[in-house]
């Protein structure tokens, strides 16, 4: 009876203070954290797709605005952000501005560029990566695999010459590690990662979203730097025209809503496809 | 009260003792005063007179929740851990004043697979590591040679320097990379194309270590001050 006298108060103190520890809930978990049955996309079908996006805009930039405005007299160089440099994002970079932008967001997707021959050795594959882009050359299939160090989900995609001024200005580069690049040829690989197998519908359109708001960022940066060329008579005139059409380039409006209009029934298409149905009966 | 046993007289003056000493530190420690007692070291240049809740943002929930959320984690009943006290202070931190759009080294650069060994000598996706706080330096790494973790296989063609950079790495002269290099491109200042006319060795590590920045007080892009960090931050965070 003294024994049960003596343990009482301890029962209390450790009944009360596990009350009160778990009851009325903590601070809330990450509402974006999904349940398994909620993830219906495989990850390298979301890579895909949005690497697929990634071409058509890359392919729009490059032929669009790189090429046509060449023709007009816009620069275009690697130090396109220097002080004394009046110039534009060559595509290598307007993608690493992309990739930049998405680091920024709370969406853990990864976007890097590299080749066999870059221009800046830092871009060149090492270990792994060249090993899977030899394979990309030869059959121009995507490369997907898991990087055990890292923990992410990795897809690796051609990225070819598919304009003119890819292989001009490739070919003529002061510093080119290649002087005979042609249309068609691969000419270097993305690397996508993120770090789990599948995505639910609403982490697919983050992801999709993230990829959109880094093309909005880079072509606004490159916007803004036009905005600070000393002599006017070297600016464009920004609006609704095209470099095409003289020496006009698009407001980033109406250049994100070419790539809107050129890759979102693809990508709806894909986000509704039998694969996505079959995942979620599974 | 105390007639009846002296002892109680003791524990009475003990508790009112440690119960004052607990509402002064309840009420001093917070005060802007009394954070330089708290600090782990100096600041680092640059972040002399920040207040700690720049970096030392509140955690979300108030304490109890926190600790409720933690041992619910410890039994397995949340998935995720949660701040204590303070957030995490991360890259994301740093990010929010330094963003800087034309970073020739971004953290997240080195995430790349390709990156990977470089990264087990220097971790470089990561801004603490050569920005440890509350050292009253710049840089906190010993040498500026960390270039050739990355860089010891580098061809420069139309080489515009008198020594070649072919030279320099064969010699393994990896502290002259910062002599003409500003690591993260920020500051505007003309490269030299002669050696001799590079920043003395000496000015680079002065500088590495807190000193007189020797490539150019010109910068392409500032770090937002914390008035406007916290004008930003009132603007876009919703409040908790």
């Amino acid at each position: 009876m003294k024994n049960q006298k003596n343990i009482f108060p301890f029962v209390l103190f450790i009944s009360c203070l596990s009350l009160t520890l778990t009851n009325c809930g903590g601070v809330p978990e990450e509402s974006s954290m999904s349940s398994p049955s909620d993830k219906i996309f495989k990850v390298e079908d979301v890579l895909t797709m949005i690497a697929e996006e990634n071409d058509v805009t890359r392919t729009l930039y490059t032929k669009g605005i790189v090429g046509a405005g060449k023709k007009q007299g816009l620069k275009f160089d690697e130090d396109w952000q220097d002080e004394d440099v009046e110039a534009g994002p060559l595509p290598a970079l307007f993608l690493r501005g992309i990739s930049s932008d998405i680091r920024k967001s709370p969406v853990p997707l990864g976007l890097y560029l590299g080749s066999d021959f870059p221009i800046n050795a830092s871009n060149k594959f090492t270990g792994k990566q060249a090993e899977l882009f030899k394979k990309i050359k030869e059959t121009q299939k995507p490369q997907h695999f898991y990087e055990e160090d890292q923990k992410l989900y990795t897809s690796m995609f051609a990225d070819l010459a598919v304009a003119a001024p890819c292989v001009n200005c490739h070919n003529d580069h002061k510093n080119t590690t290649k002087t005979d690049w042609k249309l068609g040829d691969v000419m270097g690989a993305t690397t996508w990662q993120y770090p789990s197998d599948s995505l639910s519908i609403k982490e697919t359109i983050n992801v999709i979203q993230a990829y959109r708001n880094g093309t909005k960022a880079i072509y606004n940066a490159y916007l803004a730097e036009i905005s600070k060329f000393k002599i006017d008579s070297t600016k464009p005139e920004i609006g609704q025209k095209w470099p095409s059409e003289g020496f006009f380039l698009p407001t980033a409006e109406v250049f994100i809503d070419s790539v809107r209009k050129l890759t979102s029934y693809h990508t709806l298409e894909l986000l509704l496809s039998k694969k996505g149905s079959e995942i979620a009966s599974n | 009260m105390f007639s009846k046993n002296p002892l109680r007289k003791r524990q009475y003056i003990g508790s009112l003792t440690g119960i004052s000493i607990g509402i002064l530190i309840y009420i001093l420690l917070p005060l802007k005063q009394s954070e330089t007692y708290l600090s782990l070291g100096p600041l680092n240049t640059g972040h002399e007179g920040l207040s700690c809740s720049s970096c030392h943002t509140d955690a979300k929930g108030n304490l109890w929740q926190q600790l409720q959320s933690n041992m619910a984690y410890t039994f397995g009943m949340r998935k995720t851990m949660t701040d204590f006290g303070t957030e995490n202070v991360d890259n994301k931190k740093c990010l929010d004043c330094h963003n800087r759009p034309n970073d020739r080294h971004p953290t997240h650069r080195f995430l790349e697979p390709r990156f990977k060994e470089a990264v087990t000598n220097i971790n470089a996706t990561q801004c603490e590591t050569c920005h440890r706080e509350h050292n009253g330096t710049r840089v906190v790494l010993k040498t500026a040679n960390f270039c050739m973790n990355c860089h010891y296989d580098l061809e420069v063609k139309n080489d515009p320097i008198d020594v070649p950079h072919e030279k320099l790495v064969a010699q393994k002269q990896w502290s002259t990379c910062l002599q003409c290099h500003d690591f993260h491109g920020n500051h505007i200042y003309k490269v030299a194309t002669v050696m001799k006319d590079t920043i003395p060795l000496q000015k680079i590590q002065n500088y590495l270590q807190g000193g007189t920045d020797p490539f150019s007080s010109e910068k392409s892009h500032n770090p937002l001050s914390e008035k406007e960090w916290l004008a930003l931050k009132q603007k876009y965070i919703p409040s908790k």
